[in-house]
């Protein structure tokens, strides 16, 4: 459904929802277009294309959300909702208020950043692409056996949210990625899998020469990893691994993680929760993000601001629900995933220090560089923050990358690792995280304790 | 759902070209939910989703297209583009359209669509209060129950002409301990094909009991070691090691393309000749059960290894197509938005002759996880990783102190030969596996197995 027959449409639901009963109501609707190809042996062997949509309702009576959702946009749909909705209310006893918002000043707001170049992404640009890429992977190394897995892909989702306040907003976002995977086997009939991904949004800016070295680095530089003795390592989280490691605890950084009691940072905004080497700011607007997200899904604007200010824990991630339980406003992070709002991050940006990564090497010395977390859903424990996890890396060897390793599990406390960073790199990567993207360099994190078997 | 008439201008809009198979899946899905935290009831749902998918093959190359209108001339205008896309060489054959055969493996009494929320949240008020109410050490209890009812129409142009309902329900049950700055949890989360009496008979207050003691011991407890070890894996969800590190290389997904380490290994001897084990997607009213395949073949009792030897791939159409196999009726996708693809259904190792008390008494030193949480595999290295959600240490053949944190890693090829000892006391789990088709529900399972060693990724040394 285009977005004019959906307006059409969330109008007279809006309406029909308050005739219904409802002390106010609001209805959002999410569309999606992408089309894929996957490429394997030398041509395109999947073809992806689609469109779907879905609208969302919820209304409000004696202080309870009710939530519906369907794709069946379409008169005959608005009994359902507005019936199931009203079934919902009537069940739920939060004792915390919800609210359906409207700021005056910016009520009307509309913000589109799809630009001319989507319409480059043509099964013909992809293909191309995809086969010189698969053919390039397989010439890096006489060791790579098989390209199994690359996939080039590109989506639109245009958002629109309407409310019974007057709220009357748009926004969209486009998006292309590139993902690739390959395998190789060592001189000893060990296998080794690898790979590399790249977003953007115009797939003229795809840089094969540039994604080969990260590929080649990412594959041929495990050849021969084994795992390494188990001990207490100076630690360095290679940038895709820290944004792995920081991501999967982000949730105790959320205003209802912490009113729910099942955040240690309670209580504890204003107070120094991490080492003054790290700063990490959201900032939903970012110049270099590829989406920015000038409103939230409730239709508050999105605001800038320190999440952690050298060390000092500023503010945590507030929705308008959790922001009314704190007495305070809302930062502009409550997002939909499926039936409710929560609180999300937008764009979140690790702030870069001094030292190159290989200055991080020198400093270390002897230790050992983490380029892969395993098992993330899996092997922490998001509340008391203990994790214990798969990964494979390098020994950093008189301050230089040294052998690979791999068969190791790195263990410790989320809370005792951003406490002891001891200095943040400059060689940012960003990430596709949250509702946009992650920035950040690699860090050394101090001292964390490594499983490993030497015999191996 | 559309009629025969419409389905047959698609097959033939979309066979137009040079594909040799179409197919088109069509999907009803309704849903409802409610959860509690702390006897709060903060959340109540209701969604329906529905779609179509329309896939053409021409050899081993594919193109899908899908979308959530099911109006017909945006499926046909779908269906051109898949077949201008398609890269065959010979025009397909459409063959006469069967009569509908309509299946269900949901063995059902009460409908838990028909049930109300309200009765929903009394079921889970008697699991929030009895946990808060347990211990002081507990602070939270969360618990939710999430039924659906997904209806599946699949049409081909080799006349397969299918419909298969399922209505799941599950149950969720999560309680958290705290100790000063330690929280640690116990859950449970039975799934079934069956009705709402499956709640109803549901022993709430005994699982809610379980949940907050082992909650409690995890809370207490030290951190686990870091070491290789003898590893007792308990009954049930410990199947998630056999699951994850054999059942995902085992699929044509990866086995297909040759990135699996089980590849061409067909009769031969790949885990400890004491390990014979099953896919089953046949059993009445479990979790992972089907009665037809998203491509519309007929679910089947697959026997994978038998005495440690490899007997059978999971294969789909398309993995077939690559293996030059039949498939064997375990496609699936979590809705019209994927392609379908080989899957596990209800997963598990089969019995043994030991007994559990003799499978302790005979472990001189090891970790015996009584609760794994989830883990995952690379199927093209057999790198693995898991973790524990309750262990217990085993000393001189006697359990010994509960131990928290511990992560198991190792090759998937490798453990399989390492079982020294399996229990004969069987049970499958509910859960939900992630793969290129999305998120389908599985069950896992096995009896209580050893494993000579492994390696314990803790943080004591």
């Amino acid at each position: 459904m285009d977005i004019k027959s959906a307006e059409i449409f969330m109008e007279k639901l809006v309406k029909a929802g308050t005739e219904y009963g409802f002390e106010e109501c609001e209805a959002s609707f999410v569309t999606e277009s992408s089309m894929s190809i996957d490429i394997l042996k030398g041509e395109v062997s999947s073809y992806e294309n689609s469109a779907t949509s879905a609208l969302s309702f919820r209304g409000l009576k004696n202080g309870q959300m009710g939530y519906c959702s369907t794709n069946i946009i379409d008169d005959s749909s608005i009994d359902y909702l507005l019936r199931s909705a009203m079934e919902n209310c009537e069940v739920l006893n939060d004792e915390d208020p919800q609210f359906i918002y409207c700021d005056e000043d910016n009520k009307d707001l509309y913000f589109s950043q799809i630009t001319d170049a989507y319409a480059k992404n043509t099964y013909k640009s992809f293909s191309e692409t995809g086969l010189k890429l698969e053919k390039a992977i397989l010439a890096l190394d006489d060791r790579i056996d098989a390209v199994d897995f690359l996939t080039i892909s590109c989506s639109t989702g245009p958002y629109l949210i309407i409310n019974s306040k007057g709220l009357h907003s748009y926004r969209d976002s486009d998006g292309i990625s590139i993902m690739a995977s390959a395998r190789a086997t060592d001189s000893d009939g060990s296998v080794k899998s690898g790979g590399h991904y790249w977003i953007g949004k115009d797939i003229d800016d795809f840089d094969l020469d540039k994604f080969l070295v990260k590929f080649k680095e990412n594959l041929i530089g495990k050849m021969g990893a084994k795992s390494c003795a188990p001990g207490t390592y100076k630690t360095v989280f290679r940038s895709e691994a820290f944004h792995q490691f920081f991501t999967v605890f982000f949730g105790n950084f959320f205003a209802t993680t912490m009113q729910r009691g099942l955040s240690l940072l309670a209580d504890k905004e204003g107070e120094k929760i991490a080492s003054d080497a790290l700063t990490v700011r959201e900032i939903p607007m970012y110049d270099k993000a590829l989406t920015k997200i000038p409103f939230d899904d409730e239709g508050v604007l999105t605001t800038e601001k320190a999440i952690i200010d050298k060390g000092v824990f500023a503010t945590a991630l507030y929705d308008l629900k959790s922001a009314n339980k704190a007495g305070r406003a809302s930062t502009g992070n409550g997002f939909r995933g499926g039936s409710s709002v929560s609180e999300m991050p937008t764009n979140l940006i690790v702030e870069a220090g001094e030292k190159t990564f290989e200055g991080l090497l020198e400093e270390v010395g002897e230790g050992i560089l983490l380029t892969d977390l395993s098992g993330l859903h899996a092997g922490v424990n998001p509340i008391s923050g203990d994790f214990s996890l798969l990964c494979e890396g390098y020994l950093i060897e008189n301050g230089k990358k040294g052998r690979p390793v791999e068969q190791i599990t790195v263990a410790g406390n989320f809370y005792d690792v951003i406490k002891s960073v001891k200095s943040v790199g400059n060689d940012i990567i960003n990430v596709p995280s949250g509702e946009g993207e992650f920035f950040t360099p690699s860090v050394y994190v101090g001292s964390l304790a490594i499983s490993g078997d030497d015999e191996e | 759902m559309f009629n025969d008439s419409d389905c047959l201008r698609i097959l033939e809009q979309a066979m137009s070209t040079t594909a040799d198979f179409a197919e088109i899946f069509q999907e009803v899905t309704e849903s409802k939910s409610v959860s509690l935290l702390n006897g709060q009831v903060i959340r109540a749902s209701t969604g329906f989703d529905s779609g179509t998918g329309i896939r053409l093959l021409a050899g081993t190359n594919s193109v899908y297209v899908y979308s959530s209108d099911n109006d017909i001339e945006v499926l046909l205008k779908l269906a051109k583009e898949a077949a201008a896309a398609i890269k065959g060489n010979d025009k397909g054959k459409i063959e006469a359209l069967k009569d509908l055969c309509s299946t269900s493996k949901t063995t059902i009494e009460i409908d838990p669509m028909s049930v109300s929320k309200k009765d929903y949240v009394d079921f889970l008020r008697k699991s929030s209060d009895y946990a808060l109410n347990y211990d002081p050490l507990i602070t939270q209890a969360a618990c939710g129950i999430a039924a659906t009812t997904r209806t599946a129409r699949i049409i081909n142009s080799r006349g397969v002409n299918a419909e298969d309902t399922t209505k799941r329900i599950r149950l969720s049950i999560e309680t958290i301990a705290t100790k000063d700055n330690e929280k640690q949890s116990g859950r449970v989360a039975p799934g079934t094909m069956r009705g709402y009496e499956f709640i109803n008979e549901y022993p709430v207050i005994e699982k809610t009991k379980d949940c907050c003691d082992t909650a409690i011991r995890m809370v207490n407890a030290g951190y686990a070691p870091s070491a290789k070890m003898p590893v007792i894996l308990g009954n049930g969800f410990g199947g998630v090691i056999f699951h994850e590190a054999c059942g995902h290389a085992l699929e044509a997904t990866s086995v297909g393309i040759k990135n699996s380490y089980f590849t061409d290994m067909l009769d031969e001897q790949i885990a400890s000749p004491i390990v014979s084990a099953r896919d089953n997607a046949v059993i009445d009213g479990e979790w992972g059960s089907y009665a037809t395949d998203d491509e519309g073949n007929t679910s089947s009792d697959l026997l994978l290894i038998e005495n440690g030897i490899l007997k059978n791939y999971l294969v789909d159409e398309l993995g077939g197509r690559r293996m030059n196999c039949k498939p064997t009726g375990c496609s699936r996708r979590q809705n019209y938005s994927y392609a379908p693809t080989s899957r596990m259904s209800n997963t598990y190792i089969c019995n043994g002759e030991s007994d559990v008390k003799d499978i302790i008494a005979n472990t001189e030193y090891g970790l015996y996880c009584t609760q794994m949480g989830g883990g995952s595999v690379d199927t093209s290295t057999g790198d693995f990783n898991f973790a524990v959600n309750e262990a217990f240490m085993v000393r001189d053949g006697k359990i010994a102190e509960p131990v928290r944190g511990a992560t198991l890693i190792g090759k998937g090829q490798e453990i399989l030969k390492n079982i020294d000892m399996v229990g004969n006391d069987l049970k499958l789990s509910a859960g939900m596996c992630g793969s290129v088709s999305g998120g389908v529900p599985v069950t896992v399972g096995q009896p209580t197995i050893r494993v000579s060693s492994i390696l314990v990724g803790g943080r004591e040394s």
